[in-house]
């Protein structure tokens, strides 16, 4: 008899510490592929900068700062204090709530196709849900109170020509830059966060 | 009044003092400031940098306001000294990730201000890391071959270990005095192996950093590290070894060179000369001479049957006649002709001629008379030669010569007991040569056969017990073998062999005495014996028996005589002689059979008688020991010398 007791204490122990190596796993696969695509909206971003003459970005600069992007009403940490408050299941979800609201308008950002954006996001989301899941567990749930469906741009779904199309087209680039970087970011320390070894970076 | 027009004088010249100055140095309104950059170190502070233009000739000041983005607020710097002139340092609770800030600076003096063109940034982007930390390098060794190890430490303000920030690193490593630096990626780890070092070398070593997405920081300070003298063990060794074959090589080679001579002796030997049937070289070296001699002996002799006469007919005697007996000899100048033929052929012959550095001066010098007996057997007229001299000495001698019984066995054992010494080296035996009549007889029988001749002819002569005590040997014989020693002489190489055999002749002789009492027959006597007629049979052969002389030789003629029954009659002469011829050959009268036969009888009938019943081959000696035997050597020659014969019958 307590032979079974102990040889079951071990299993659940066993059982309880794999979901934690597999989160492991499942983080660092998250945190890669989130760099893969930060990577690829730098590479987007400083092409079609670099083909635009150097007045023109001078003021497109200006005017992408005067705009916003369509995802700052989800609200996300924005520095480092805020963001080491925000727990593990808050980080995930403010995650996928930014990889959703691009699912749909990176279809149209020039030279998305190419770079399969929307297909990598989709995986990025999933991943993020399964993680989310994962770290439910136990934990209470976390709403979603902001609503998914995003209002897109005031002139997204016009065919604009001329300024008009090359003024929406850098303010997609360096609106999904921003937001990539920022789902990095939180991935990144949710990671670190769960990791046993204090240098999770490396 | 005067107060006061001193007071305007005053200003006046006050104002026309200040007027030139006021007029050279235009007061303006400051010039127009511009922030040059902004950066965070942490990505959780950043600073910025301005510059300010001209002031205007007045102090200026300058302020930096900037603004948040969707947000109207303006906000103005709070820091301007911890970054130092002209910064403005925004801490952590004013700082946000991800948001535009709108910065302005502006110059203010008193004549007026001026705005800065505006900046936007977002922090995210302008992170410029400090410089990595407690960079260390050492030197390691792996498998003989050393290794830079680097080291270091995040900057100290960058947060990696919550993963706020991820930092990748690189560093760059160079020879002392070289300008080319080699850059290595380390990616995020921070430590670094740089391999292919020079040994004895100094290397700087640099190392920096930046974000993944950032600007890269500046390089840290230069860490100087000497590579320690490196002895590469392993390629010195090869050299080593490829040194030291190298210098074998060529010992080898001028070894090789300097003994080309004697390699060439040794791997293509001079061929040697042919070798006597049955000789055991390997016996002699050894030194068991008996040995030696007794392999010699063929164990079937004397042949019981006539089927190895072809085998005995392995060499002829070559005898060299002597320049002065040569002249004075009848006739044949052909002998003469055949004499001197084989002698200088037997100069050429390579077979049996060999060279004085030969192994055995014995052999060589034996192998030279056999060399001439070979001369014999090459020619038939050589080998006639033989008995055609003897003919001749006989001749000249009027000798007649006793016939050799046929030599026993025993008696070849005995002649073979001799050939020891025939091989065996003979101090000055020279000196002794003319001293011994016997042993000139023995010479002669070694100069009719040196070596392993079928023992016939020579063991006819040799091995006659009475030779020592008869001195009455014809000198024929001993002319002969004197000539054949002159002869030989002749021939510088043949002396010492003649010597030897000589020698051994001395040996046979002695043993001959000894033999004597053994029963052999009688020995050859070089008497005239007389052979008188026994009988005379259906084949008109005359049978001889000798005539038993008182000395009691005849013993073993009327054994010889008895078989010499196949002599023809020649003829009748005026003394009622009878002339006997040889039927098959014609041989030399004076040869065998008289030597043989101690007989009284004619000798013609000796000479004759053995002959015609030579149904063998001439050259074939056997050694039965009759005279046919010798007559068969003398019948090689096929010369019967008519004079001989009558001059023999006159005895």
């Amino acid at each position: 008899m307590d032979r079974v007791v102990l040889l079951l204490s071990v299993l659940s122990l066993g059982v309880s510490s794999q979901p934690i190596t597999d989160s492991q796993h499942q983080f660092s696969t998250a945190v890669s592929r989130v760099q893969t695509l930060h990577l690829l909206a730098q590479s987007l971003f400083s092409n079609f900068e670099s083909k635009l003459p150097t007045e023109d970005q001078r003021q497109l600069n200006k005017i992408f700062l005067q705009d916003f992007c369509n995802s700052d009403y989800i609200i996300s940490p924005i520095d480092k204090h805020e963001t080491q408050r925000s727990s593990v299941l808050k980080l995930l979800s403010i995650s996928c709530q930014l990889v959703e609201s691009w699912e749909f308008p990176s279809r149209f950002l020039p030279g998305g196709s190419a770079l399969r954006i929307s297909p990598r996001l989709s995986e990025l989301k999933t991943g993020i849900q399964v993680l989310k899941t994962a770290s439910q567990d136990g934990a209470e749930m976390f709403s979603d109170s902001l609503p998914l469906q995003l209002a897109p741009y005031g002139n997204f779904y016009q065919s604009l020509g001329g300024d008009e199309l090359l003024r929406r087209n850098y303010e997609l680039l360096a609106c999904f830059k921003k937001d990539m970087h920022k789902v990095e970011t939180y991935l990144t320390v949710a990671k670190c966060r769960l990791s046993p070894e204090a240098n999770c970076t490396l | 009044m005067m107060k006061e027009a001193v007071k305007e004088t005053i200003l006046l010249l006050l104002l026309l003092f200040f007027t030139p100055h006021a007029q050279g140095t235009r007061y303006s309104p400051p010039g127009k400031p511009e922030l040059t950059r902004c950066r965070s170190p942490e990505k959780e502070t950043f600073t910025c940098w301005w510059k300010p233009g001209s002031d205007g000739g007045l102090p200026t000041t300058h302020a930096l306001y900037y603004r948040k983005e969707n947000s109207e607020t303006v906000y103005e710097c709070r820091n301007y000294h911890t970054a130092g002139e002209n910064s403005c340092f925004f801490n952590k609770n004013d700082t946000s990730i991800w948001v535009n800030y709108n910065i302005t600076v502006v110059a203010t003096n008193a004549l007026g201000s001026n705005f800065s063109d505006p900046v936007d940034i977002d922090v995210a982007y302008i992170v410029k890391p400090n410089t990595p930390e407690k960079v260390t390098v050492t030197v390691m060794e792996d498998r003989g071959w050393p290794f830079l190890r680097v080291s270091w430490e995040p900057p100290h303000k960058a947060d990696t270990r919550s993963g706020w920030i991820t930092l990748i690193y690189e560093l760059r490593v160079k020879l002392e005095g070289e300008d080319d630096w080699e850059m290595h990626l380390a990616g995020q780890q921070k430590m670094f192996n740089v391999f292919s070092l020079r040994s004895g070398g100094t290397y700087h070593v640099q190392v920096r950093c930046r974000p993944d997405h950032g600007f890269w920081s500046e390089w840290s300070s230069t860490s100087y590290i000497k590579v320690p003298d490196y002895f590469n063990r392993e390629k010195s060794v090869w050299i080593l070894i490829a040194v030291f074959s190298a210098f074998i090589f060529l010992i080898l080679t001028w070894l090789l060179h300097m003994n080309s001579h004697s390699l060439k002796h040794c791997i293509l030997p001079p061929v040697p000369g042919p070798k006597i049937k049955g000789f055991d070289e390997q016996l002699l070296k050894k030194g068991k001479s008996e040995e030696v001699f007794s392999a010699l002996v063929v164990s079937d002799f004397p042949p019981t049957s006539s089927s190895n006469y072809e085998d005995l007919l392995v060499e002829y005697l070559e005898v060299y006649v002597p320049q002065e007996q040569e002249l004075m000899l009848e006739g044949s100048k052909d002998l003469l002709d055949s004499c001197f033929k084989s002698e200088g052929s037997t100069s050429d012959n390579d077979s049996g001629r060999v060279s004085c550095d030969s192994r055995t001066l014995l052999m060589d010098k034996c192998g030279e008379a056999k060399e001439e007996e070979r001369q014999t057997d090459q020619e038939d007229s050589r080998s006639e030669t033989e008995p055609q001299r003897r003919q001749k000495d006989w001749d000249e001698d009027a000798l007649t010569y006793a016939c050799e019984d046929m030599v026993s066995p025993d008696k070849s054992s005995g002649r073979v007991k001799t050939w020891p010494s025939v091989f065996s080296p003979l101090p000055q035996y020279s000196s002794s040569l003319p001293d011994q009549m016997s042993s000139f007889k023995m010479a002669k029988q070694h100069c009719h056969s040196d070596s392993l001749l079928p023992p016939g002819s020579t063991s006819f002569y040799l091995t006659q017990p009475g030779y020592s005590t008869k001195e009455a040997l014809g000198p024929s014989y001993w002319e002969f073998c004197l000539s054949n020693k002159q002869t030989h002489s002749l021939l510088p190489q043949t002396q010492p062999c003649q010597q030897l055999q000589a020698h051994s002749d001395v040996n046979i002789s002695s043993i001959g005495c000894k033999q004597a009492p053994v029963g052999l027959p009688s020995p050859a006597v070089r008497r005239t014996d007389y052979v008188e007629v026994q009988r005379v049979n259906e084949e008109d052969m005359v049978l001889l028996q000798p005539v038993v002389s008182d000395r009691g030789r005849g013993e073993g003629c009327p054994q010889m005589c008895q078989q010499e029954d196949y002599s023809k009659v020649k003829g009748v002469d005026s003394d009622n002689m009878l002339l006997l011829q040889r039927e098959v050959m014609k041989e030399e009268v004076d040869r065998c059979p008289c030597e043989d036969q101690e007989t009284n009888g004619a000798t013609e009938s000796c000479y004759t008688s053995p002959v015609s019943t030579i149904t063998l081959k001439p050259a074939a000696l056997i050694h039965t020991g009759t005279l046919i035997r010798d007559e068969m050597a003398l019948a090689a020659s096929g010369y019967v010398d008519n004079a001989t014969m009558f001059t023999l019958a006159t005895h």
